[in-house]
């Protein structure tokens, strides 16, 4: 997968790869197994620092989402999300406000949004099935 | 653990003048912390007062918690560091020149040495009058990183260099340098050239007239300044009531604005206002550089 850091959008870095690598995770490109880069290569390639990505490893580490096998690197353990529903709702929370905050200012009513979210629920099952992962329960 | 880095009032006086006016800085090991200035500012100054090739006239300057100018000797063998323009004895190959700065250091890493010479592609039999300034360059960054020092000091590395030679030398950096025990391996690095050095440096500090004028971290400093524009139906409103960094820029319906740390507070303000689009960006370190400075 192709990973990409953005230094306008405030976020930091770090947490920029975490979000990226969990949404690979969703969407299938990154599956049970897959190994992340190490730390040393994606730095490399990101011009980053290497404590970034080790930052962003760690943090997807002690989420449960992937397991650091000693010597042989990072692995994705699968779709299980080890979280708490309310820790989940509340990271989601967060998202969810931008997104309507974004919506009033382009003026997009809360009909034609809820309509673009099943829009794009749908878009994203059907990835999934397409790459042979099946409905999230 | 004492701070790689930890100097406190920092005053260097020349004949001509005052170069640095009172700097404190500190660093953690492990980290990477970039001096940005115009040229003048006193970045080279505070390396060289760093290194000990400036006794400083008044204030302290610790590295790994001692004294400079009382554990010279010791604290030599734990730094290396790479000029803004390397020179060598012409009459020497590279070869030769890896010999020589292998038998002024108590540690020299061989298998880094050879790694990097094949990354770099040097030819140890050349005379070094026949390098190019990349080629020095490159030649001054295995003589530093083979050191195995805990704190390698770059001023200004990359200025004059073509785009190829200046990757290679980020990613040696990144790769090689911080390759041994990252916890350790301290980076303090002079630069114009910040949008290059923009994911390396975990902190920064501006440097202007001698002193420091914005010392902080690289994501705080991205989270914290924020360029906005936002479009109106009709004339954009005058006045805004959120603390900004530079004058308002408004065109008709269209206003736009730095704020300091109240982005979101700001978003708010411009909805009330009736505005129609709102663009947010973060500004790079080099747009706060250019800010501060």
């Amino acid at each position: 997968m192709r990973w990409l850091v953005d230094y306008h959008s405030g976020v930091p870095v770090y947490l920029q790869l975490v979000q990226q690598a969990k949404s690979a995770m969703a969407t299938g490109t990154l599956r049970d197994g897959d190994q992340l880069p190490s730390v040393r290569v994606l730095a490399e390639e990101l011009k980053v620092n290497r404590n970034t990505v080790a930052k962003a490893w760690a943090e997807l580490e002690s989420e449960g989402v992937i397991e650091n096998r000693q010597g042989s690197g990072c692995f994705v353990t699968g779709s299980k999300t080890p979280l708490r529903r309310a820790v989940r709702n509340e990271r989601l929370a967060q998202g969810v406000d931008a997104l309507i905050i974004q919506a009033h200012h382009l003026q997009v009513t809360d009909d034609d949004l809820r309509a673009l979210l099943d829009e794009g629920l749908r878009r994203f099952h059907q990835t999934r099935r397409a790459s042979g992962r099946g409905e999230l329960t | 653990m004492s701070p790689t880095i930890d100097v406190q009032d920092l005053v260097v006086r020349y004949p001509r003048g005052e170069a640095v006016k009172g700097l404190s800085l500190t660093v953690e090991p492990g980290r990477c912390h970039a001096l940005f200035g115009r040229n003048g500012a006193g970045k080279t100054s505070t390396l060289r007062a760093l290194l000990g090739l400036v006794r400083p006239t008044s204030g302290q300057v610790k590295l790994f918690g001692l004294d400079v100018t009382q554990h010279e000797a010791e604290v030599k063998a734990r730094v290396a560091w790479v000029p803004d323009a390397p020179g060598f004895h012409p009459w020497m190959t590279v070869a030769e020149v890896l010999g020589y700065a292998a038998a002024l250091r108590t540690r020299w890493n061989l298998a880094l040495q050879e790694h990097l010479l094949t990354r770099f592609e040097l030819d140890l039999s050349a005379p070094t009058s026949a390098l190019s300034k990349g080629q020095k360059t490159q030649l001054a960054l295995v003589c530093a990183i083979a050191a195995d020092p805990e704190l390698l000091v770059l001023d200004e590395p990359t200025s004059g260099l073509d785009p190829l030679v200046r990757r290679q030398f980020l990613e040696a950096v990144i790769g090689v340098f911080q390759e041994g025990d990252p916890a350790k391996k301290t980076i303090l690095v002079s630069t114009h050239l910040i949008s290059e050095f923009e994911g390396v440096v975990d902190g920064f500090t501006v440097l202007s007239g001698g002193r420091a004028v914005l010392s902080t971290e690289a994501d705080v400093a991205r989270a914290r300044y924020c360029r906005l524009r936002a479009w109106f139906d009709v004339d954009a409103p005058l006045g805004v009531p959120m603390k900004t960094v530079k004058p308002v820029s408004r065109e008709g319906r269209m206003l736009e604005f730095i704020v300091d740390a109240e982005t979101d507070a700001a978003r708010g303000w411009l909805t009330a206002q009736g505005a129609v689009r709102i663009d947010a960006s973060a500004l790079s370190l080099e747009e706060i550089f250019l800010l501060a400075a």
